[in-house]
């Protein structure tokens, strides 16, 4: 097709306010699904994405529209992940793009995510093509969301269409504004093929399928391509692209997109952002690579020593299709051996256990995640961290930087308080209040990454009944007086439970996780002291007292096979347990302590 | 009247006599000389009890003694029971005229005499006429469950009797001719104090019974106390527990009693005769219980009753109208069956006998598994040695006085569960 009959678009949206569904009834009105096949979020293949509502891949699908003019248009959608822990992924999605669609919810209006979202769509330089969607709600405010639009992300309020995608309305008007006001794509001018790589999956028969979007040539079976910052040079082998499900093309042109294969055997090999080039006559790569590097670590550990091995795999399997994933061995005393892994963000890493525990019936506990340190040290070296056991000496030390990130909160007026002391507890500094309408404001605040690991978002849920939103990007790096706090339990540091906090949270931290511990180390025969540690010093104590008695009073001839069972299973669990020094600790117990701290 | 000394432990070895072997024909095997009956009918539950047991309806007390009999029919040529158990449940709620149908089977069977014969009462359910019955026809020791002197703690527990029964029923067991009373008394009951306790400890052995069971509340699922507990009405109260446990040893010990075992307390018989010379068994110790920590071989009838005949550890079914159907068609109401092997069962012998002060002689324990502790457990010794939990003599290993109080964790580490590495030595010489 022609470069002018071309349309490549993605859409951008918060979680329920109607993108897939949207997806589904553009896919159905160009008759790229047929009725009968339609299912619900045809695009988000994995259970996942269709339960959570999220998109975790890039789905593009390709599109015929016979416009009101008459004439035919290859539309290319481009679903990509919302969330902004992929925010590098969407980035190189949106730019495989000339716009975008912005759906809006007409009863809930602008929400943080779509704010983030946005702002890294207008760095793209796309046109946005804002759609108010489920108009037909009873309690839809179409002002409101129009308001908003100006207010909040500067973009007229009368340019956006109204549709529910739910009930079918305005479908026809999107595909005619999308073919009408998205601009066509044009050739970059270079001397040859350049296509942006924005994805890739992992296919058992034809290996890593990669998803290009050409932006200049063409890409053909056969051709002799290179990508210059993975520096491998392959043979196209096919190219085609999606319906959604893939079809087989004869070349992929300049504006198009799709995929090819390549016999690559495993997905680190291809760098989303990455530029396809001609081997022999190559052009300047696009712009805008980035080497991806996880933000937040954690380990993973098996809940039962004996599925390490299974874990390995599983995980191995994962990175095919997931290659920002990274991960290395690693053991702990209390938990065995598991995998430290790297992830791009919260999101990512609750995805990551949540296909473990599904997809791989993997039975998982994953350690206090640790965001990457960056350990400024005396002799003018730089050091990363992710893992406080590897904290070097605090004599060498001359400071230690944290990462720091931008969050847009988006919440209800009388919750500004609420949120206020939030963020200040959370060690964050409100820059900006923006007025959204009548009942929310947008603050925006930078916190450090650590402290919006664990609870931000559930707080702000909380404190908010349910109405606020939350979203952010990093923002560099802030010196920070971080401490390494131990756990130790008769003197015993017990390494699953030792972080990297800021000074001033340390022995409330260390406080409560002593007391988590005392509720769950069972007593002994002689008295645990659970310790929390800063540097020698300690700063919060617990007691477990030792047991008095264990003794069953009565033991007569038909209580002696029942008695004798229940000792036999309180042995089998004292084998289970991690001795930390002398004292016997149950998994369950650090398990049962990692999921609350 | 007869009158039955206590018997020694030692002596209770005899052999069985022909005419007995004679009717053992119909099953194969060793007699078995303990045997125990359970009486699944309570007046009314406990709050603290866990045992199977339902108030009687209709005429199921009736059908329960005619299928007991047939019980006793189908293992009597088995059976040459040196103690016999009634317990419950509530025994002393039969009526005469079932207690002679009852006694009527056992004599016409020839499972008397029993050198020891116990049966329990509930202080509410006693006559006159009754005890004397049960004594004549040879019931020598009686265990009332008293459990507490106190009249708002009976209430608390849900006890049908007063205290002034309790008084009455022992005074009325005396005159009947019983020398040998046990009662049992329960500490750390909820809103019970140290006063309280001490008091009942007192009166108790202001009575003068032979015998004293003393436990501590067990919080058994399944009963309105745990539910209690679970709810939060009430906190337990370990260290007052422990000081209960405390004063009831310090206070029975100043009054002539020995602790045999985790919660048995029992006289030395003033008569000559009677004297037992085993250092750490009273001579009224109940032999019967001693019985099942020696890991002797037991007949259980009864419905939920458990017996332990030739290795294999068996359980009626706990359903008193099934065990009577079954009995009816003529055969046993077995529930479960556990067969151990030799390993695990010693380390299950050796584990509950150290339940008793006694502990093992290494010679009767090897004579009896064919296991000797000095080699296969000899680690386990050491440590709980090391623990001040136990000591090791020239031909005994038993607990401390510490290490009583911990019998459970000491008693685990001679478990030997099946299937464990440890499982594949072979006993050195089976006897």
């Amino acid at each position: 097709m022609d470069a002018a009959h071309i349309r490549n678009f993605s859409i951008i949206a918060h979680i329920d306010h109607g993108k897939t569904t949207l997806s589904d009834r553009l896919l159905q009105r160009t008759g790229t699904v047929a009725d009968r096949e339609m299912e619900d979020q045809m695009l988000d293949a994995m259970d996942l994405e269709r339960e959570r509502g999220i998109t975790i891949k890039a789905h593009p699908v390709t599109m015929l529209y016979r416009a009101k003019n008459g004439e035919e248009y290859e539309l290319n959608l481009i679903d990509t992940p919302g969330h902004v822990d992929f925010a590098y992924e969407v980035s190189r999605s949106l730019s495989a793009c000339e716009g975008a669609l912005l759906i809006i919810d007409a009863a809930q209006g602008v929400e943080a995510q779509t704010v983030a979202n946005v702002h890294l769509a207008m760095k793209q330089e796309l046109q946005i093509l804002p759609v108010i969607n489920k108009i037909d709600l009873p309690h839809a405010n179409v002002p409101m969301a129009q308001q908003q639009l100006e207010d909040v992300l500067a973009i007229p309020g009368d340019t956006a269409l109204l549709a529910s995608a739910k009930e079918g309305i305005g479908i026809e008007e999107i595909l005619e504004a999308i073919v009408a006001r998205i601009p066509a794509p044009k050739p970059t001018g270079a001397k040859s093929l350049q296509a942006l790589i924005f994805d890739s999956y992992f296919n058992t028969y034809k290996g890593v399928v990669v998803l290009v979007r050409v932006f200049n040539g063409e890409l053909r079976p056969g051709m002799m391509v290179k990508m210059p910052h993975s520096g491998k040079t392959v043979e196209i082998k096919e190219v085609g692209s999606f319906n959604p499900k893939p079809y087989i093309r004869e070349k992929l042109e300049v504006g198009e997109t799709g995929y090819i294969t390549a016999n690559i055997k495993t997905p680190r090999e291809v760098k989303v952002g990455d530029t396809i080039l001609d081997s022999k006559n190559p052009a300047t790569p696009l712009p805008g690579f980035q080497e991806i590097h996880p933000m937040v670590f954690s380990g993973i550990y098996p809940i039962n020593p004996g599925d390490y091995e299974p874990l390995k795999v599983a995980m191995s399997k994962l990175q095919l299709n997931d290659s920002a994933l990274t991960y290395q061995t690693e053991s702990s005393a209390a938990l065995g051996f598991g995998l430290r892994c790297g992830f791009l963000g919260l999101l990512h890493m609750e995805i990551v256990q949540e296909r473990l525990r599904r997809e791989f019936e993997m039975d998982i506990i994953a350690t206090y995640p640790s965001v990457v340190y960056r350990v400024q040290m005396t002799d003018g070296t730089e050091k990363e961290v992710d893992n406080p056991a590897f904290l070097p000496d605090v004599t060498y030390i001359e400071q230690i930087l944290e990462p720091v990130v931008k969050a847009f909160v988006i919440c209800p007026n009388d919750s500004i308080g609420d949120m206020m002391s939030l963020i200040s507890e959370k060690r964050g500094s409100i820059q900006n209040t923006e007025t959204m309408d009548a009942r929310r404001v947008m603050l925006s605040a930078r916190i450090p990454l650590n402290e919006i690991l664990i609870d931000f978002h559930d707080r702000i849920k909380s404190l908010t009944k349910g109405y606020g939103s939350m979203d952010y990007e990093p923002d560099g790096y802030d010196p920070s007086d971080m401490v390494k706090l131990d756990m130790m339990v008769n003197g015993e540091v017990m390494d699953a439970f030792s972080a990297l906090v800021h000074r001033s949270k340390a022995e409330n931290r260390g406080r409560a996780i002593a007391a988590k511990l005392k509720e769950v180390i069972p007593r002994q025969q002689y008295q645990v002291a659970i310790q929390a540690a800063i540097g020698g010093k300690i700063v919060a104590r617990e007691t477990v007292s030792a047991l008095r008695k264990d003794v069953t009073a009565k033991c007569y001839g038909g209580d002696i096979s029942r008695k004798r069972k229940l000792l036999e299973k309180q042995r089998e669990g004292k084998k289970r347990m991690k001795a930390v020094g002398s004292v016997d600790i149950p998994q369950e117990a650090f398990i049962e302590v990692l999921k609350t701290s | 009247m007869i009158t039955v000394a206590p018997i020694s432990f030692a002596a209770a070895d005899i052999q069985p006599t022909t005419s007995v072997l004679a009717a053992a024909k119909t099953l194969p095997g060793p007699l078995v000389e303990s045997l125990y009956i359970h009486v699944p009918f309570c007046a009314h539950k406990c709050e603290y009890c866990a045992f199977y047991s339902a108030p009687p309806s209709g005429d199921v007390i009736h059908r329960y003694v005619h299928a007991l009999v047939k019980e006793l029919e189908l293992v009597a040529s088995r059976a040459r029971p040196k103690t016999i158990f009634f317990g419950g449940g509530t025994p002393s709620l039969l009526t005469l005229k079932q207690w002679e149908t009852v006694l009527e089977a056992m004599h016409r069977l020839q499972l008397l005499p029993a050198a020891e014969w116990t049966v329990e009462c509930n202080p509410a359910t006693l006559s006159i006429d009754k005890a004397r019955l049960l004594r004549s026809a040879g019931v020598n020791r009686i265990s009332m469950g008293v459990q507490s002197l106190d009249e708002s703690l009976l209430d608390r527990l849900g006890r049908v009797h007063s205290r002034e029964m309790v008084f009455r029923s022992y005074h009325l067991l005396r005159d009947a001719g019983f020398r040998n009373i046990n009662i049992d008394l329960m500490f750390a009951i909820p809103g019970q104090t140290l006063d309280t306790w001490r008091k009942t400890i007192d009166e108790a052995l202001s009575l003068g019974t032979e015998h004293l069971s003393c436990y501590e509340v067990i919080y058994e699922e399944d009963t309105p106390l745990y539910e209690q507990l679970k709810a939060g009405e009430f906190d337990v109260d370990e260290a007052l527990a422990c000081s209960m446990y405390e004063v009831l040893v310090d206070c029975l010990a100043e009054n002539g009693f020995q602790q045999y075992e985790v919660a048995n307390f029992a006289r030395h018989s003033t008569s000559e005769a009677e004297v037992c010379q085993h250092p750490f068994i009273p001579s009224w110790a109940c032999q019967h219980n001693l019985g099942y920590w020696r890991g002797l071989d037991s007949f259980g009838l009864g419905p939920s009753a458990s017996e332990y005949v030739d290795g294999v550890r068996s359980k009626n079914w706990s359903n008193t109208d099934l065990w009577i159907t079954q009995l009816e068609r003529g055969r046993r109401a077995k529930e479960s069956a556990e067969a151990l092997a030799p390993l695990s069962r010693a380390g299950e012998l050796a584990a509950f006998g150290l339940r008793m002060n006694a502990g093992w002689s290494f010679t009767e324990f090897l004579a009896r598994t064919g296991f000797d502790l000095r080699h296969d457990w000899s680690e386990d010794m050491e440590a709980l040695i090391s623990r001040n939990w136990a000591v090791r003599g020239e031909d005994r290993f038993h607990l401390t006085r510490d290490g009583i109080r911990f019998a459970d964790a000491a008693g685990a580490c001679f478990l030997r569960p099946e299937g464990s590495a440890s499982q594949g030595s072979k006993p050195k010489s089976r006897i």
